[in-house]
């Protein structure tokens, strides 16, 4: 299928925080309650649709555990967004989320767009961390934020396709250069860069911090 | 943007360059020997090079590895009930190749898995398919968390086990001709002894697996290799001074492991389970369920070795090894050697 942009996204985050639960649900809509543990990079893609544009994201599921910090490492070259993840329940997770965002800052493009993402809002009885928390470190670091469920689904379709909406504002804005592929982004093989490039830049459809669909 | 005309899928122009290695086909000439069926690259020619797997992640898409031959071959995901049966339907093969993260590495660092969905009556025929089939890169794994055994000589099946205990059990496509079988024979040697090249310390151990052995022996191949490998063990304090390092790393991940199994089968336990519908939905992708026996984390007494930034000079490439080793035709079986 052709695409007239794909980006590369990157999900980190510790391990158990759902990260490839995230993934098998915006891209097969299911829940697996069971997973095993990722070792290496484990793949999934999906076309989307932005302001009438399909977009591919081809999404790169890292390994959460520390061991494999430094393979990890290796992969966000190249990514245009990056989902940080964290569990809600697991304070500990929250915690390492400066060290995370340390990572991606420092191996990847300084114009990625990184989505904070509070999984498993399901489990409300057993919030370890505050929503407000979660607002409030987006809000100092400049990331967008979202609370989800993999397992209801909710928020998972807005957390990849906000964070894509992102990224192609940059790209209208100018910000991102489409033809350096360090930045994550490959113009579709049918795609003429003039006309990929929307004049207009009234299109932010992305929703800010805090923002969500009200589902969780 | 209308105006320039469809393409067509997949077929991706490969052009690499090989800046340390020669190629098959030049250590063939190197060696005196002439190439296959007039292949101007045998590896091509049997589709263990420059195949389906290697087109993707070379594409611009991925542009993966750019500078690194991959050596590739389909295979059929299989379990044993009483005999080896195909998990799914015969269009749905798994691509399974190894390469270096970079080109000068003296042995393969990386393995790549990918699925494939080929068309309704479509011969598989690996390296030159007359429709290109819909292939997925599905993970890419360091192979020092792989172990590949040779579990069926007869049968052509490869038995991977990942660091967390995913098993799954290959067949090689039946389209593959033998000799391909002997190369991946031959991988298999070379990630578990390592290259006659890469160290003159017999009492260094040179394995590129990080994953502990544990008590399975598949059709009595790999019982040999084990035999093989204890005649030539170092000293054990050398091994575990060796060890030490990637023995904390891996303790490490055992621990993140057995943390992870217990929260799994917990929550398994706690969630309501959508997994009538979960299971097997995506052909080429699931394992072969085991058990989770992690009794063999007790058994990492001994050193692990792996070099991957060499600072000597490097020898030729994995596949020239592997064609120098198992020549077509001229070669004996070396399976009963193993």
């Amino acid at each position: 299928m052709t695409y007239a942009y794909l980006f590369k996204y990157i999900i980190i985050g510790d391990t158990g925080v759902g990260k490839s639960c995230l993934l098998l649900q915006f891209t097969d809509k299911r829940f697996q309650p069971v997973h095993d543990l990722t070792i290496g990079v484990e793949f999934g893609a999906r076309m989307v649709n932005i302001d009438g544009k399909q977009i591919k994201l081809q999404i790169w599921d890292t390994a959460g555990q520390e061991s494999f910090r430094s393979i990890t490492r290796s992969y966000y070259r190249g990514a245009a967004g990056a989902l940080l993840v964290y569990d809600i329940t697991r304070r500990e997770t929250f915690n390492h989320l400066t060290s995370w965002l340390e990572d991606a800052r420092q191996h990847s493009s300084s114009n990625m767009v990184i989505m904070l993402i509070g999984n498993k809002s399901d489990l409300e009885s057993r919030r370890d961390v505050k929503r407000e928390e979660g607002e409030a470190f987006a809000r100092e670091h400049g990331l967008i934020f979202m609370e989800t469920s993999a397992k209801t689904a909710c928020n998972v379709e807005e957390a990849f396709i906000n964070t894509a909406k992102e990224i192609y504002r940059k790209i209208q804005q100018g910000l991102f250069d489409v033809h350096n592929e360090a930045n994550g982004i490959k113009i579709g093989p049918q795609q003429c860069i003039s006309t990929s490039v929307g004049p207009s830049a009234s299109q932010r459809n992305s929703r800010d911090v805090g923002s969500n669909s009200g589902c969780c | 943007m209308s105006s320039i005309p469809q393409r067509k899928k997949k077929t991706v122009k490969v052009t690499r360059s090989y800046p340390t290695f020669p190629t098959l086909n030049a250590w063939e000439e190197f060696r005196g020997l002439l190439p296959v069926d007039g292949e101007p690259n045998p590896g091509v020619g049997l589709g263990v090079e420059e195949g389906l797997l290697c087109q993707m992640v070379h594409s611009p898409e991925f542009n993966l590895f750019p500078d690194s031959v991959v050596f590739e071959s389909n295979f059929v995901q299989v379990k044993k009930d009483r005999k080896w049966i195909n998990i799914y339907k015969a269009s749905n093969t798994m691509a399974l190749g190894v390469t270096s993260s970079v080109p000068c590495l003296p042995l393969p660092n990386i393995l790549l898995m990918a699925s494939v969905k080929w068309h309704q009556g479509q011969s598989q025929t690996w390296n030159r398919p007359s429709t290109a089939p819909h292939i997925i890169l599905k993970r890419i794994l360091p192979l020092k968390l792989v172990e590949l055994q040779i579990c069926d000589h007869l049968q052509r099946i490869l038995r991977l086990r990942t660091v967390t205990e995913k098993i799954y059990y290959l067949r090689l496509h039946p389209d593959h001709p033998g000799t391909v079988f002997r190369f991946w024979i031959r991988l298999v040697q070379i990630l578990q002894n390592g290259l006659s090249i890469t160290t003159k310390d017999p009492r260094i151990l040179v394995t590129h697996c990080l994953v502990p052995k544990n008590s399975y022996s598949p059709s009595g191949d790999s019982k040999l290799v084990q035999k093989k490998l204890q005649a030539s063990q170092p000293s054990e304090s050398l091994m575990q001074l060796m060890a030490k390092g990637e023995s904390e790393a891996l303790s490490q991940i055992f621990a993140d492991l057995h943390q992870h199994n217990q929260f799994s089968s917990r929550s398994s336990k706690k969630t309501d389970t959508k997994k009538d519908s979960s299971e097997k939905d995506t052909p080429g992708e699931d394992c072969i369920p085991c058990t989770r026996d992690l009794s063999w984390r007790d058994s990492l007494t001994y050193g692990e070795w792996e070099r991957e930034n060499p600072s000597g000079p490097q020898p030729l490439s994995l596949l020239s090894t592997l064609a120098a080793s198992t020549r077509p035709q001229l070669t004996p079986l070396i399976g009963n050697s193993i």
